[in-house]
């Protein structure tokens, strides 16, 4: 493949981009035209198909893997197993506890037990088929209640904790005697299924080995500089030995965080005579083997004072990671950080454990555990709301987090928070001051509730991992600015707020410039495409640059003019504009492309690292969450509200009304600050009332999109958004992340406009309208008018 | 594989004849899905999208004949289905996506012959007809004859449906299709009822036909409900009991959409759809 394959990315011809406006997104037009090239998109020249037999049993002892007779087959290239992998064969974050290729045990059904590379798909195909796995069945666990009794199969035979991946705890003051003396208290236990990423783009990619050996990968990965490091130790090969990029992703929520095919493409392509490979999972291969959102049981006991004051809270929260760790210890982390809520409760008990089953493996997914512990909280307190005979909202806002206050995990707020802001905003909207009147406007066999959910969520890694980005432009030889986005675009349009930035802070049009998209070779090692760090982190480097480019660029033609004019110029009187530097005294101008002639490609190219700060604190509890990201420094804060129909005949429910008021700092362009809204608020219906992911002993029985059900555009009702602009001042522009907390809140807002509709709560998994029917049947209301 | 694209039924026979084990496709949006699944290939696909014949619509004697090559958007598009069959059109309008619709048959729906299949509870309650021709002639049957369980119909090798013939009903019918499903497009129907119900002059029901999807193994008619509902007005307490009779009746299992549980409960409670026909004529089954 020829280099004129890694097109820079033009953006669309334009002026000056400013912060704070529309600027149109850069990959739009290419999208739209189908002229964008995403990795699934890549055929290099001569590629085979590289192709995973998969287990398809929960749990085995592998006796032996045949490959002969695969092997045989015409147009079959390679049949390899974990024998061929030169490295530790593990994958994985702070657990490295996942093969590449399953070597003696099989964890879960979708696990890879060997690699068949092939001519064409039928040959692939044919291939797979006749891979033939001798397994000794073994006993399976397929609940955290199960996997940790006593006596119970262990998931991965001698590590020590057994199947418990990580248990904590983080108390504050005396929770279960506070409970007692609580004017008002409630206790409630919510049960989460598993939810699936569903991204268009399924996992996939090519690769091959250099004229020198050395490999490079082509991926939809959300994490290209962080698999290069896990790769070089699974296979045994050194970080320069390998190349990855990632073009633009089609949906990644998580589920590209982290290696999924890129082992089998770098081990394919170490296997296939010296041809590129392709992998590209099927929708049901995508189902089978990726990760997924955990599934959690949460119980809450949450009490009062006779004022609504929250007085304690003890909760406990139970997560299945399935086979793997993947990012569980860290999805359970964040999870127990906002166990409690955005409130302030000085007496609290949060207890949590999160498991290995011989389930679907869990991971990282847009909320990363906090729409989980949000389904609890925000169900209790809704709960306590209507025992002790307060309103809703009212209690909420009594009971809210500041700037200054402590949360129920004992993270002081250190920043600036608007959540008493989108309180407000929220009771001062039509959607909730009309709300009775909507009510009664039900018609024959409706009921209609609202409800509403109020969420924080934690920017970035916490303390201990590096929360780090290294930023790059250049000025071209021809006077133009190319712009390195290394944190990769999977969708939510942070490769064109890279460029905005850059625009704004260097005065120049977007047509003047040229993106280059993460690259392992091209861009610098920045962490990944997540926990809502992506545009915080990568801006703030990028700002950096910029400032170092303009200096120079000014330096640079300070000097030029002071030849052209036989005196001194100094630098602070001249300006970059579009284009040009001008210089106001003499009235004299300078071309970007001749400053640029006077540079070397050395001086041309400005890099600025930065690294996040982080939440210092010193918290005397849950001290084995600090690894895995506790506490945090920065949140970003959100209310929630539905409005849901409910269909007494039927136990449909038709959400027509949404709203997500949000504070996440400063906007830096509104279009896609609003397209994060809507998706997030979409996908957190798709959480609440469709996406009823089903497993039965380890098996998946909603395999394909025709069983797994994603809501569709007439599912979704035209939402409302209000956007409470607080400045984070360590943000660029005054910005932080936004990508998660708005889908925080959305299943417990749902849940609680139904609970009200129905009169009964639906609290064990999605609320499908089978379930919802019940609750009305529960509560005397199916079938009445 | 070979794709033969036929102009007219008389190309069509000897191909046929000629390719014995050659599957038929209208709108392939059920063939072509099973043919992923079961990785089955069968030697050749004669299409019928380019028969003329079997694209037409039309009003002959006091029905709608319609060619089973006509495309569930066309029926969503026809003003004739709408006002004349609204069942069949919200049918129509329910079923899949836009996409689907594009491609979906009539013809195509039947001969699946699913008990979901959407179109088929409104085409029983109008008291279809099916017209099945083969290279010897043709035969009309009643579409509850064509139809003999699930994914079985009385087609004889070498044979296909042309039309389907639908009586239109009589001026003042009330009829209506209602669809459960689990999301409001894309959706296979987790219960479904139509009703085709002639009123009399003092406003009671008169002639009621009624038919369940997704129920029992094929579209499910019970005509004792239909025989306790002629004559009487549809107040709720009367649509309550005829729903119990219902949810007794029918013939549901469970499955990953739903467990056979709720579908006796929607076979009965969507009877009460019909509670506004007792109040008010307005009523348009969504
Ligand atoms: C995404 C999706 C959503 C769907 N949603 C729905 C839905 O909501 N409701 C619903 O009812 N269905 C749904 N379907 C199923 C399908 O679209 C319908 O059953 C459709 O009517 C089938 O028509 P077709 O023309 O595509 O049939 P085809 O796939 O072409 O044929 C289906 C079967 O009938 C045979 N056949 C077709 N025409 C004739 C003929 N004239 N004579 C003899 N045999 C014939 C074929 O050989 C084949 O065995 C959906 C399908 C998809 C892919």
């Amino acid at each position: 493949m020829s280099q004129s394959d890694w097109r820079s990315n033009r953006p669309p011809a334009g002026g000056v981009q400013e912060i704070g406006r529309v600027a149109p997104r850069a990959d739009a037009a290419a999208k739209v035209t189908g002229a964008e090239r995403y990795a699934a998109d890549y055929y290099p020249e001569n590629y085979v198909w590289a192709g995973v037999k998969r287990a398809g049993v929960p749990h085995a002892r592998i006796m032996g893997v045949d490959t002969a007779s695969a092997r045989a087959l015409p147009g079959v290239v390679a049949v390899l197993t974990h024998k061929d992998i030169g490295g530790k064969n593990r994958l994985g974050i702070f657990e490295k506890d996942q093969p590449i290729l399953a070597d003696g045990v099989v964890r879960h059904c979708g696990d890879a037990v060997a690699l068949a590379v092939a001519e064409t798909k039928e040959a692939l195909t044919a291939a797979l088929a006749a891979i033939r796995v001798d397994c000794e069945p073994l006993a399976a666990v397929f609940a955290p209640e199960e996997a940790l009794a006593a006596g119970a199969p262990i998931v991965h035979e001698g590590r020590g904790g057994g199947n418990l991946l990580l248990e904590s705890e983080i108390c504050f003051g005396k929770a279960r005697e506070a409970l007692a003396g609580c004017r008002h208290a409630v206790e409630l236990t919510v049960e989460l299924g598993w939810q699936e990423h569903a991204f268009l783009e399924t996992q996939t990619g090519v690769a091959w080995q250099e004229a020198d050996g050395s490999l490079t990968i082509v991926a939809s990965t959300q994490t290209p500089f962080r698999d290069r490091l896990e790769l070089a130790e699974a296979l045994g090969l050194t970080l320069d030995r390998i190349r990855v990029t990632a073009p633009y992703l089609g949906g990644g929520f998580g589920g590209k965080d982290g290696v999924t095919v890129q082992g089998f493409l770098a081990l394919a392509a170490l296997h296939s005579g010296g041809r590129p490979v392709k992998i590209w999972y099927s929708r049901e291969e995508s189902i089978l083997a990726g990760t997924k959102r955990h599934p959690a049981t949460v119980t809450y006991r949450l009490g009062c004072d006779a004022d609504g004051v929250f007085q304690a809270l003890d909760c406990r929260l139970v997560f299945d990671t399935g086979a793997y760790a993947s990012l569980g210890t860290e999805v359970f982390a964040l999870a127990l950080e906002h166990a409690g809520g955005p409130y302030r409760i000085a007496n609290v008990a949060v207890h949590g454990k999160i498991v290995y089953t011989n389930n679907p493996v869990a991971g990282a997914f847009r909320g990363f555990g906090v729409p989980q512990a949000a389904a609890g909280i925000e169900q209790a307190v809704d709960e306590l709301a209507r025992v002790a005979g307060f309103d809703p909202l009212a209690m909420r806002r009594k009971n809210a987090v500041g700037c200054g206050d402590t949360t129920p995990t004992g993270v002081v707020i250190g920043r600036p928070a608007g959540l008493a802001e989108c309180l407000a905003q929220v009771e001062r909207h039509p959607l909730w001051r009309e709300r009775q009147t909507w009510r009664e406007g039900a018609p024959p066999f409706k009921r209609r509730g609202v409800g509403v959910a109020a969420v924080y969520h934690g920017m970035g890694f916490g303390p201990a991992v590096a929360d780090y980005a290294n930023a790059k432009l250049e000025l071209t030889a021809e006077g133009r600015i190319t712009v390195c986005a290394g944190v990769a675009d999977m969708g939510q349009g942070n490769a064109t707020t890279c460029l905005q930035i850059v625009s704004h802070a260097l005065g120049q049009p977007y047509g003047d410039m040229e993106l280059v998209l993460p690259d392992t070779a091209r861009t610098l090692p920045s962490a990944s495409s997540s926990a809502s760090r992506t545009t915080f982190t990568y801006g703030n480097a990028l700002i950096g640059a910029a400032g170092v480019l303009r200096e120079r660029i000014l330096a640079r033609g300070a000097l030029l003019l002071s030849f052209q004019l036989l005196a001194p110029v100094n630098a602070a009187e001249v300006d970059l504009l579009p284009g040009r530097i001008y210089h106001a005294p003499s009235g004299r101008s300078v071309p970007l492309k001749v400053i640029a002639g006077f540079m070397d490609a050395a001086e041309r190219t400005a890099t600025y690292s930065y690294t996040c700060p982080v939440n210092r604190q010193a918290i005397p509890t849950g001290g084995n969450l600090r690894l895995h990201g506790y506490p945090h420094r920065i949140f970003s804060y959100a209310v929630k509200l539905a409005r849901v129909e409910v269909d007494t005949l039927t136990g449909e429910a038709r959400v027509c009304d949404f709203l997500s008021c949000v504070e996440a700092g400063r906007v830096l362009n509104p279009q896609l600050y609003e397209q994060q809204l809507h998706g997030g608020a979409a996908q957190g219906l798709g959480y609440a009332l469709f996406e009823d992911f089903a497993v039965s002993g380890g098996e998946i029985a909603t395999g394909d999109l025709a069983t797994y059900i994603l809501p569709t555009a007439l599912d979704v009702p035209d939402m409302e958004t209000v956007s409470v602009a607080v400045s984070e001042d360590e943000g660029p522009f005054g910005m932080k992340g936004v990508g998660e907390v708005v889908i925080d809140g959305v299943l417990p807002a749902v849940a609680n406009a139904v609970a009200e509709a129905a009169g009964v709560r639906v609290t064990k998994g999605t609320l499908t309208a089978e379930k919802i029917l019940a609750a009305l049947r529960a509560g005397g209301r199916e079938a009445t008018r | 594989m070979e794709v033969f694209f036929p102009r007219t039924l008389a190309e069509l026979w000897p191909l046929k004849a000629a390719n014995p084990e050659s599957a038929v496709m209208a709108g392939g949006t059920d063939l072509l899905v099973r043919l992923r699944k079961t990785g089955e290939r069968p030697p050749a696909i004669i299409a019928l999208e380019r028969l003329a014949e079997l694209r037409r619509m039309s009003i002959e004697g006091g029905g709608l004949r319609i060619g089973a090559a006509v495309t569930i958007g066309e029926l969503a598009a026809s003003e004739i289905v709408r006002d004349a069959l609204p069942a069949l059109w919200q049918a129509a309008a329910a079923l899949g996506s836009p996409p689907v619709r594009h491609g979906a048959t009539v013809g195509g729906n039947m001969c699946t012959a699913s008990p979901a299949g959407d179109t088929l509870p409104p085409l029983y309650v109008y008291g279809a007809a099916v017209a099945v021709a083969g290279a010897a002639g043709c035969r009309r049957l009643p579409i509850g004859d064509f139809i003999l369980g699930p994914g079985r119909t009385s087609l004889a090798p070498g044979e296909i449906v042309t039309d389907i013939i639908v009586p239109l009903p009589t001026g003042g019918a009330f009829s209506a299709y209602y669809k459960v499903g689990k999301r409001r497009a894309m959706a296979i129907a987790v219960a479904s009822l139509a009703v085709c119900i002639v009123r009399t002059a003092d406003g009671a029901a008169g002639k009621v036909r009624l038919a369940w999807g997704s129920v029992g193994p094929t579209v499910i008619s019970l005509p004792a409900v239909e025989a306790f509902l002629a004559g009487k007005r549809l107040a709720p307490d009367v649509l309550r009991q005829a729903g119990a009779m219902a949810a007794a009746a029918v013939l549901p299992i469970d499955d990953v959409r739903a467990s056979a549980g709720y579908r006796r409960s929607l076979a009965g409670n969507l009877l009460l759809k019909l509670a506004a026909l007792g109040d008010d004529e307005q009523e348009d089954g969504r």
